[in-house]
């Protein structure tokens, strides 16, 4: 039956999307409140599953492995900020471009050198027996990738609209000096949307690593379908990510069953190189309302 | 109450103050005028601390303030609405008023509920303020910005509350709403640092004023010696 040979392949690729628009998520909580974004962020990703991946082998239950998976995330992400991006945002510069790349190259070899070059399996108690869902084979992994993205990125958006906190984030994120004026620490602030956006990494690291496999170049091609992602949703839209991460997974995972898995690497690019020529600001990017 | 001793700053390598020295006590408004250039907005903002002074000091209830980080003046208690408003333009209104609470409010949750009081206040100062609540602050109106820019100011109930140019760009009605505004705030005790191109006005609703001139205070006094000064009469009262 191609029919549902096809939606059995738009639902595991748009599922696979969601990890996307998960680090991609991750992009814009920083690019939020200090316009920049950690282009080590994949390497984050993947040294955070590691680092799952150990405690998973000293016998630490999942339960356990999952928020000190994330705890360890964040403090990376901390890391990057303190180490990489401080200092150029302080001078104005855009030095935090170089200084992340530079820092993701350090993870990257320091994960070859502690954990090995090669792709290991992420054990879960998470079951990977498909059930049937209106026809289409669907795993409970595949639901944990979904209910995690969900929960998580609709925790924070939660907070960003109901709080103060979420507010004041907005507030330096629009004039830096202004929310300082307010008594908002525009440092702690970059800090905090630095720790969350590493957290959130670490995240998609257990999230995927069951399905695909720890190793140092697992995250190289999810963290650039994540960049197209959030250029063609835009730096400022939770929404568009998940609505984009989605589509272009089930767009890759089509064109590779369709046209063979060469291909599959082609709609995000053409996806990425029409958005930048026809709406640079991203499809659900705002306009900015600024009266004088 | 707030204390400037013998500031200096500047931008880069140029020196904009040259040893500005002023006092405000608590309870008084304060006028600081002079030509542009002077140096007026760049001693507010080596006050609350946007621009690191190289030397001087700035004491706020006598304690050393000056080098700190900006957002730590502001809690401390002094509250800088600053030259062109700067409201915060994508959040509403209201938003923009309960930021200025910022420094009191709990971070998380009941934060509406604890300023509800200052919230009614600053409503019941500026009316149109309550009727735009909802809106974007960046689509008011000049006169409503500045209004809104006072209302957050006063939101953080300040020790000392830093007014620059309230009446920069507005229609003369407006201005003298601004002034209005400003001396009622005066009758309920607000201690003010008032800097003005309207150097007429702004000594109208001081207790004591000075005159800056190329990063110094070049004269001070009470309105009425000011006026009396046959230099400021002809310089900036003319």
């Amino acid at each position: 039956m191609p029919l549902s040979i096809y939606a059995q392949m738009t639902v595991s690729g748009a599922l696979i999307g969601l990890i996307y628009a998960l680090i991609a998520y991750g992009f814009q909580l920083t690019y939020a409140t200090s316009k920049s974004i950690n282009f080590g962020q994949g390497e984050l990703v993947m040294v955070s599953a590691f680092f799952s991946l150990t405690l998973v082998d000293l016998g630490l239950p999942y339960a356990l492995v999952v928020p000190l998976g994330l705890l360890f995330g964040a403090l990376l992400g901390l890391a990057v900020e303190r180490a990489g991006v401080r200092l150029a945002l302080e001078q104005k510069s855009e030095g935090w471009i170089l200084l992340t790349i530079i820092i993701g190259l350090f993870l990257f070899s320091a994960a070859e050198n502690i954990w090995g070059r090669d792709d290991r399996p992420f054990p879960t108690p998470i079951p990977s027996d498909a059930f049937q869902v209106l026809g289409v084979d669907v795993t409970p992994l595949e639901v944990s990738v979904a209910v995690g993205v969900f929960a998580v990125m609709g925790l924070i958006e939660l907070l960003k609209r109901g709080t103060l906190l979420g507010k004041a984030f907005e507030a330096v994120a629009n004039d830096r000096d202004a929310g300082e004026l307010m008594g908002i620490s525009a440092t702690r602030t970059v800090m905090l949307s630095y720790g969350l956006s590493g957290a959130v990494a670490a995240l998609a690291g257990i999230l995927v690593s069951p399905i695909t496999t720890v190793g140092p170049t697992m995250a190289s091609a999810l963290v650039l379908k994540a960049f197209s992602v959030a250029v063609v949703a835009g730096l400022d839209s939770g929404f568009g990510v998940v609505l984009v991460g989605m589509f272009l997974g089930a767009l890759e995972s089509l064109a590779s069953f369709q046209l063979g898995s060469g291909w599959r690497e082609v709609p995000g690019l053409l996806l990425l190189i029409l958005a930048l020529a026809v709406r640079p600001t991203g499809l659900f990017g705002k306009a900015v309302i600024r009266k004088v | 109450m707030l204390v400037v001793e013998n500031l200096h700053a500047g931008y880069g390598l140029s020196e904009v103050l040259d040893g500005t020295s002023l006092e405000v006590r608590s309870g008084a408004v304060v006028a600081l005028i002079g030509a542009n250039g002077a140096g007026k907005t760049t001693t507010m903002r080596a006050i609350s601390g946007l621009v690191r002074p190289s030397r001087g000091r700035v004491l706020l209830d006598g304690a050393e303030v000056q080098g700190m980080e900006a957002a730590r003046i502001a809690r401390l208690g002094v509250a800088h609405s600053p030259e062109g408003r700067k409201v915060f333009g994508p959040l509403s209104t209201e938003d923009n008023l309960l930021l200025g609470a910022y420094r009191h409010l709990p971070r998380f949750f009941g934060f509406r509920a604890r300023a509800a009081r200052d919230l009614d206040r600053v409503y019941e100062l500026f009316p149109r303020l309550k009727e735009r609540r909802g809106q974007p602050a960046g689509t008011l109106s000049g006169g409503e910005q500045q209004m809104l820019a006072i209302g957050r100011a006063l939101m953080a109930r300040p020790k000392v509350m830093l007014l620059d140019e309230p009446s920069m760009g507005l229609a003369p009605v407006i201005v003298q709403e601004v002034f209005r505004t400003i001396r009622r705030l005066k009758a309920e005790g607000v201690t003010m640092l008032l800097v003005e191109q309207f150097a007429r006005s702004a000594l109208e609703v001081a207790d004591y004023a000075y005159v800056m001139e190329r990063g110094r205070i070049a004269t001070e006094g009470t309105p009425d010696q000011l006026r009396r000064d046959e230099r400021v009469l002809a310089a900036y009262l003319g």
